[in-house]
């Protein structure tokens, strides 16, 4: 069984060539890229969407695959990077053993939140998502001993230092968030072929049906949901030593997880790379427009832009950019 | 010892009385009709069978173990399987990977579940749909797969809704022979509803009659096409009058 399940992620014979190519030149791009990149905002924007390819990813689990919009992807981001962050302060813990804690935080978190919520359907339960997500933005504002709004800086250490994680070119960081979207990549590469992988999208289509076979629906809801929280995790806790500052705002709050649930649905929702997609969409368009327009002091046209983007794709192909290539390759 | 036991089984819903205390009994191997005229209570028995609905007096027993109250998840893994009448698991799978999910009732691993799904596919003679979408495919063909992604999670017995319904003449002949063929090759018991009498009379080998709720009539295909209740409620008090004189 394990040695399946590592060919099965390890395999991509499956996919049509041309995604094949694709996804060649993606891991092309992203090996090269600090090495023919010009400046350390472009670096950045690249560090940025590795991260965010990483929460979409995990998204799409739930949110893709399993057809459960939760909108609360942030505070599994930030209970880890507030974790990874605070006991470096408090502690001095090295990021590789408070990594692992506070993913486990955002799991377990998940896992009882989705036990609960996911016995609610469609709408309900993206409302009650988004309802706990704004109690944890408030909780984290308001705590002073964790910082409150004021945020949490992690303590630099003298020399760059792998134990935790800081070092002074953004090149480490580049390619240590390369191999977590590498990891998430095989993971969804299992995870389709995989007996979940199909319960998940079975439940997704018909929830009567699904149960019918003998599908415990809710288990495996709750199951996927806590794998996305995984991913959210790993993300957070990287967001926390690469930028060494966190706060409320910037991890926690309610815009992250509608920016994770919009783009992977803008890229396509339950498909391999429509998370990458958006994504490389996305958060380029994000950052650059932000810069452009924000010395200018135009606010908001950003987000106009997104929800034009939105409306444009959910009206022509509710299944997104993806589903516009898949619908093309099947005309041919 | 029954495979299926049903005892006194009584479900209300507001100001109706959608079953009221059916009592009856399926052997192994068995093929059983269940008919009735519209608003019977056919449906909402073959919910409270399986899950969906929770009877409010009376008992389910299956293999001898009381199932009553189960998720209709338990009732699939005891060994009772069902199909829809519309029954779309479209979605992103193609129809091979509908019947995957099905094995995926009993086995873990994917080779074997897709492995599984290729003889059912074989045994329902829908090798050629394998990879279509359901959305794809005419009625005929939906209404195989959905048998075969009833048949992959291995049912020992095999409840049928309105399996002919929407078929033509032919394909409801086909249909017929279909069933047939997996009583016969997965050695299931089958329990069909059905409007069709066409694929009710040939196949079953007692039929059970259900009206306004209550069960009416029960026995041989004969039989019940013979019985005075069963004409009345299908046909009303004026023809039963008149076949008299």
């Amino acid at each position: 069984m394990p040695m399946h399940a590592l060919k099965d992620a390890l395999s991509f014979g499956d996919l049509p060539a041309s995604e094949r190519i694709g996804f060649a030149i993606f891991i092309a791009f992203c090996l090269v890229f600090p090495w023919i990149s010009k400046g350390s905002f472009a670096q950045a924007v690249m560090i940025q969407f590795l991260i965010f390819c990483l929460y979409g990813l995990g998204w799409n689990l739930i949110g893709g695959y399993g057809g459960q919009v939760a909108l609360g992807q942030a505070k599994n981001v930030g209970m880890s990077a507030y974790t990874v962050a605070l006991f470096m302060v408090w502690w001095d813990v090295p990021f590789w053993f408070s990594t692992p804690i506070g993913v486990i935080i955002a799991t377990v978190e998940s896992f009882i939140l989705g036990y609960f919520l996911l016995r609610l359907k469609g709408h309900y339960f993206a409302i009650a998502t988004i309802c706990v997500s704004l109690v944890w933005q408030q909780l984290f504002v308001n705590w002073d001993l964790i910082g409150g709004a004021r945020g949490v800086e992690l303590p630099l250490k003298e020399t760059p230092n792998f134990v935790y994680m800081q070092f002074t070119s953004p090149i480490y960081y580049h390619y240590f968030a390369f191999v977590l979207v590498m990891g998430a990549i095989l993971f969804m590469n299992w995870f389709r072929k995989s007996r979940l992988g199909y319960q998940l999208r079975a439940i997704s289509a018909n929830e009567e049906v699904a149960e019918s076979l003998g599908i415990n629906i809710h288990w495996v809801k709750v199951k996927a949901y806590c794998i996305t929280g995984v991913f959210a995790g790993m993300g957070g806790a990287f967001y926390a030593v690469y930028y060494n500052y966190i706060d409320p705002f910037s991890v926690m709050h309610l815009e992250l997880s509608i920016m994770i649930a919009l783009m992977t649905m803008i890229g396509g929702a339950g498909s391999m790379w429509g998370p990458i997609i958006g994504a490389m969409i996305l958060i380029p368009m994000d950052r650059y427009l932000g810069a452009w327009l924000g010395g200018s002091g135009i606010v908001g046209v950003d987000f106009m832009i997104y929800a034009f983007m939105v409306m444009v794709i959910a009206a022509y192909e509710p299944r997104g950019i993806w589903g516009i290539i898949e619908k093309a390759r099947r005309r041919r | 010892m029954a495979l299926l036991e049903v005892i006194g089984l009584t479900k209300k819903f507001v100001g109706v009385v959608a079953n009221d205390r059916i009592s009856f009994e399926i052997e192994k191997g068995e093929i059983v009709g269940l008919i009735g005229p519209n608003g019977a209570g056919k449906t909402t028995l073959f919910n409270c069978i399986v899950g969906y609905h929770k009877p409010d007096q009376g008992t389910v027993k299956f293999n001898g173990k009381p199932i009553t109250g189960f998720k209709p998840f338990q009732t699939n893994r005891a060994g009772i399987g069902r199909t829809f009448q519309i029954m779309s698991i479209s979605g992103s799978l193609s129809v091979s990977e509908n019947v995957m999910v099905g094995s995926f009732c009993r086995v873990s691993d994917s080779r074997t579940a897709r492995q599984e799904a290729a003889e059912i596919l074989n045994l329902m003679e829908l090798e050629q749909e394998a990879q279509a979408r359901m959305n794809e495919l005419p009625i005929a063909a939906q209404k195989r797969v959905g048998l075969a992604m009833a048949l992959a999670t291995k049912p020992k017995i095999l409840m049928l809704d309105e399996v002919a319904a929407g078929l033509n003449p032919r394909e409801t002949e086909e249909m017929v022979a279909l069933l047939q063929k997996i009583h016969a090759a997965k050695d299931l018991t089958l329990f069909v509803t059905e409007h069709v009498m066409e694929v009710v009379m040939p196949i079953s080998q007692r039929i059970i009659v259900l009206d306004g709720g209550q069960k009416i009539a029960e026995g041989k295909p004969r039989d019940i096409a013979n019985d005075e209740r069963v004409i009345r409620a299908y046909l009303g008090e004026k023809y039963v009058e008149g076949r008299k004189h």
